[in-house]
């Protein structure tokens, strides 16, 4: 069943040429995250205020279980939407204290209702013994989970989170959103949640939807992001991925360190990119070669290099950490990677099919 | 210490604005605007003949005596408040914590209470030095005069420093140690850094303490009427109250009000980016400097500005109204029943300076919450006209008042509520500072909080954002109060017969010389405004 469903949505803001959400649509079933994912003023926490009703749309239509809360001609404000809200600084109430808080959203409850439900949502974050307290008096992890119970109590369809780990210290990180996507997969909860942290996108999301510059480049499950990037911009965002410039050829994709094997649908020699990440590259030392290694980073495991080709690019390499190779020396790099690669042309994947 | 203070302006973004808070903001831009508007227009459309009058006689005069005093005090308050500041901040002299409040404390006293009792103790004739050195020497001693330009200048600058002193004080506070050291490491001796790099950083808190100071000037009345130096503020209340001639007045303010607007605008200007000097987590208090040798001077100078501008006024107010108190005759006359008694006069300051806060703190909520909450270039407009009443002294609103009232509301003439309107029109950028400030400490998402967890914007209002500002909304008030209790010029011009209040008594009685009659009142009306100051005080940074 469909919780949400985002068409067309589009938002100006005055002041600014360009739109900060441009023409936006996707759906959200019953019990999915999806976590929006993108660099800083992507449009991904605009989108989630206008799913809110924080902000009004310019254009487009947001549709709440098939009720239509933002169009041309309806404006649904927020408190009429029955939605959750985590806020990036918790924005919990520093005048009422963790059960005020939790309760606030409870309302045309008898006493005693309002009382289990708000102790049933602290005893479901594990703070039921800290209810007396006023948020000054929390340390940041409780104050992330008292922020999630309030959004929480009041049952809603959908829960928004903007980034809500943001404020943490990143020990601290690791444990709460391990927590918090346990809570939320307990409940059954619906989510929108927005990172601008890849990794911890991947993590939360059953799907992720990438922005950039007001536009949804991509939306799908975390392994497609990962592994089927269809823009330029995805494979560089998720996956930290090097570009190596190529031509189309004969006998696949010509680049400076050897030949893709790899055949494409476009005419001869278009120039194309080839996302390679430091596990699909691997060198030899070799004093003809056709780089060198400019630095080398220990990563615990294993090293990753650093090579600068002759032709001036840039690659990342890794290798076990048994072997150390000085920063300096002449090597000869290769594609080591035996899956097929993705490769752009004009920022848009091209091929993708053959995996 | 507080942990540096975060504002939540939310930049380039900008909400759906609310119709209800734009049409609300608007109608308190629109109260403030047209006594403003009414003076430019009285002033623009008077007969030319006055204009041609005034122009060959008075203006040119007014003018050069007016920018004269306001460049003498506010020089002068500027070296007296950042040299006190520099010694209570970063220096080591003892008893800091001590002339912290008394070098803030003066602000409590009204300036021509002041300029009262310095006339008392040294006009040439009959005052109470030249008596006593006379006594002394058997023969007249000469002292220095009180009246004209020096005396207003000296008596103005004792009273106004304490603007100066706060603003540097805490800027002084703020200045992060990593500054000064910095330049040390540079290689600059400790004077070249203080002119260098300290003072520079404190441009901003000067500029806006100097800002306060010129514009108290340009409104101040009761001064420079007792000490016989004509400025533009006096003479247009010679204008108003004794040749009852409305068109040469009119012609005055649009003057006087262009000059303060002409500062305002200054400040702007000179202000730019660098308004607020951030304290940061990381924030150490730059160290002290000994003073070694130089700790007796530095004690006489701060004894000296402190004996000046609370010491003696507070203690030869105190010794006259002890002896108001002994002499029945005296007594009598000063707890007369009825409408004349003292409990009344001091019920009419509290109930209207009262009045005047809660009515300017909540007009200045819409235009606060629209400027803070949605800013953009229509917003901003609202909230500094909401502010140009700083710019428009005591006299110029009074006479705004009686013509506007006279003609569009005659029920209120005579009114103490005109009196009121006075004092909400003119300290309503007080409010609005506050507001403003309180409102943009509160983070955004708590009210947006609210709303998700299914509050209207109203209820959101009364819920969540006013129980938060709250502390910062009473300290608007009581900075409100607090004026509108020192308040002259206006009441004196707008009460109705038989309203008088604390500072009007004071005047009265003063100027017909019964200053023992005068000291109880006028005790009271400073210890009444030392405690909204305290509370004021007690706010700030510095005297935590």
């Amino acid at each position: 069943m469909t919780t949400l469903e985002v068409q067309n949505l589009t938002k100006h803001f005055t002041g600014s040429g360009e739109a900060a959400v441009n023409n936006v649509s996707f759906a959200l079933q019953n019990s999915e995250i999806l976590a929006l994912v993108g660099p800083s003023g992507c449009g991904k926490t605009t989108t989630l205020r206008l799913i809110a009703g924080l902000e009004r749309p310019d254009d487009g239509v947001i549709r709440l279980n098939d009720r239509v809360v933002a169009s041309k001609n309806t404006f649904i404000p927020p408190e009429k939407r029955g939605l959750g809200m985590v806020f990036q600084d918790h924005a919990l109430f520093p005048h009422l204290t963790v059960f005020e808080n939790v309760a606030f959203g409870l309302r045309r409850q008898t006493q005693k209702q309002l009382h289990e439900t708000t102790t049933e949502m602290l005893t479901l974050v594990g703070l039921a013994h800290l209810a007396k307290r006023y948020p000054h008096a929390l340390s940041g992890g409780e104050r992330q989970r008292v922020a999630l119970a309030r959004a929480l109590a009041p049952r809603p369809v959908l829960i928004l989170m903007d980034e809500p780990f943001s404020s943490l210290d990143a020990d601290l990180r690791h444990a709460v959103r391990e927590q918090v996507r346990g809570i939320l997969k307990s409940m059954c909860a619906t989510v929108v949640f927005v990172t601008h942290d890849q990794e911890e996108a991947l993590y939360m999301g059953d799907r992720l939807a990438v922005f950039q510059h007001g536009q949804m480049e991509q939306i799908g499950k975390p392994e497609q992001i990962f592994h089927a990037s269809t823009t330029r911009f995805v494979a560089e965002f998720i996956g930290g991925s090097d570009f190596l410039t190529g031509e189309t050829a004969p006998d696949g994709i010509r680049t400076a360190i050897g030949v893709l094997p790899q055949p494409l649908d476009l005419p001869m020699w278009t120039p194309v990119e080839i996302a390679l990440r430091a596990d699909d590259v691997d060198f030899t030392v070799d004093s003809a070669g056709n780089g060198m290694i400019a630095e080398r980073f220990f990563r615990g495991a294993f090293n990753v290099y650093r090579l600068r080709l002759d032709t001036g690019q840039i690659l990342h390499a890794c290798k076990s950490h048994t072997e150390l190779i000085s920063p300096g020396a002449r090597v000869r790099a290769y594609i080591s990677a035996e899956h097929s690669l993705a490769v752009f042309w004009k920022g848009q994947a091209v091929s993708n099919e053959s995996r | 210490m507080r942990t540096g203070a975060r504002a939540f302006h939310r930049l380039n973004q900008q909400n759906s604005i609310s119709p209800r808070l734009t049409i609300a903001a608007g109608l308190v831009a629109l109260f403030v605007a047209i006594p403003l508007g009414y003076i430019f227009f009285r002033a623009v459309t008077g007969e030319p003949e006055v204009w041609q009058r005034l122009l060959q006689t008075r203006i040119w005069t007014l003018l050069g005596n007016t920018l004269l005093l306001v460049a003498a005090v506010t020089s002068g308050a500027l070296v007296t408040g950042v040299s006190m500041a520099w010694i209570t901040e970063r220096t080591d002299l003892p008893g800091r914590g001590i002339f912290r409040w008394m070098l803030a404390l003066p602000l409590a006293i009204p300036a021509y209470i002041g300029g009262i009792l310095h006339l008392t103790l040294l006009r040439s004739r009959g005052g109470l030095i030249p008596q006593l050195l006379e006594s002394l020497f058997g023969q007249p001693i000469p002292t220095p005069s009180p009246l004209g330009f020096w005396g207003a200048a000296f008596i103005l600058t004792i009273f106004t420093y304490p603007y100066v002193y706060l603003l540097s004080a805490a800027a002084f506070r703020s200045l992060h140690a990593s500054l000064e050291e910095a330049a040390r490491t540079f290689g600059r001796t400790p004077w070249q850094t203080l002119w260098r790099v300290t003072l520079p950083a404190l441009r901003p808190g000067l500029i806006a303490g100097a800002l306060l100071v010129a514009l108290d000037i340009l409104a101040e009345y009761g001064t420079v009427a007792l000490l016989r130096y004509e400025t533009f503020s006096s003479a247009i209340f010679v204008q108003l109250s004794g040749r009852y001639d409305r068109s040469a007045a009119s012609v005055l303010s649009g003057v006087l009000v262009t000059l303060a607007i002409v500062i305002l605008w200054g400040e702007l200007r000179l202000q730019g980016q660098a308004r607020f000097t951030q304290m940061e987590s990381n924030w150490r208090p730059a160290p002290r400097h000994g003073l070694g040798k130089w700790k007796l001077p530095a004690f006489l100078l701060i004894l000296g500005v402190i004996s000046a501008s609370l010491l003696v006024p507070v203690s030869v107010l105190a010794a006259w109204s002890i002896g108001a108190f002994l002499d029945p005759k005296t007594l009598a006359s000063v707890f007369r029943t009825g409408s004349q008694g003292f409990g009344s006069f001091a019920w009419n300051s509290l109930w209207s300076s009262g009045l005047a806060a809660i009515l300017a703190v909540t007009l200045s909520l819409p235009v606060a919450l629209l400027s803070v909450r949605y800013p953009n270039r229509f917003s901003r407009f609202i909230s500094r006209f909401c502010q140009v009443g700083y710019a428009i002294p005591g006299v110029v609103i009074a006479l705004s008042l009686v013509l506007l009232v006279n003609r569009l509301l005659p029920f209120l003439y005579a009114t103490p509520l005109v009196v009121v309107i006075a004092y909400v029109l003119r300290h309503m950028p007080q409010a609005v500072r506050a507001s403003e400030s309180a409102l943009g400490q509160l983070s955004p998402s708590l009210e947006e909080a609210a709303r998700t967890l299914g509050r209207t914007s109203l209820q959101t209002l009364f819920q969540i954002t006013l129980p938060l500002v709250l502390p910062g909304l009473l300290a608007g008030g009581a900075l409100v109060f607090l004026t509108s209790l020192k308040e002259l010029p206006a009441t004196l011009l707008l009460r109705p017969a038989g309203f008088d209040t604390l500072a009007v008594r004071v005047w009265v009685w003063a100027e017909d010389g019964f200053y023992m009659q005068a000291a109880p009142a006028a005790l009271l009306l400073v210890l009444v405004s030392a405690i909204p100051l305290s509370f004021l005080l007690r706010r700030e940074q510095v005297f935590k």
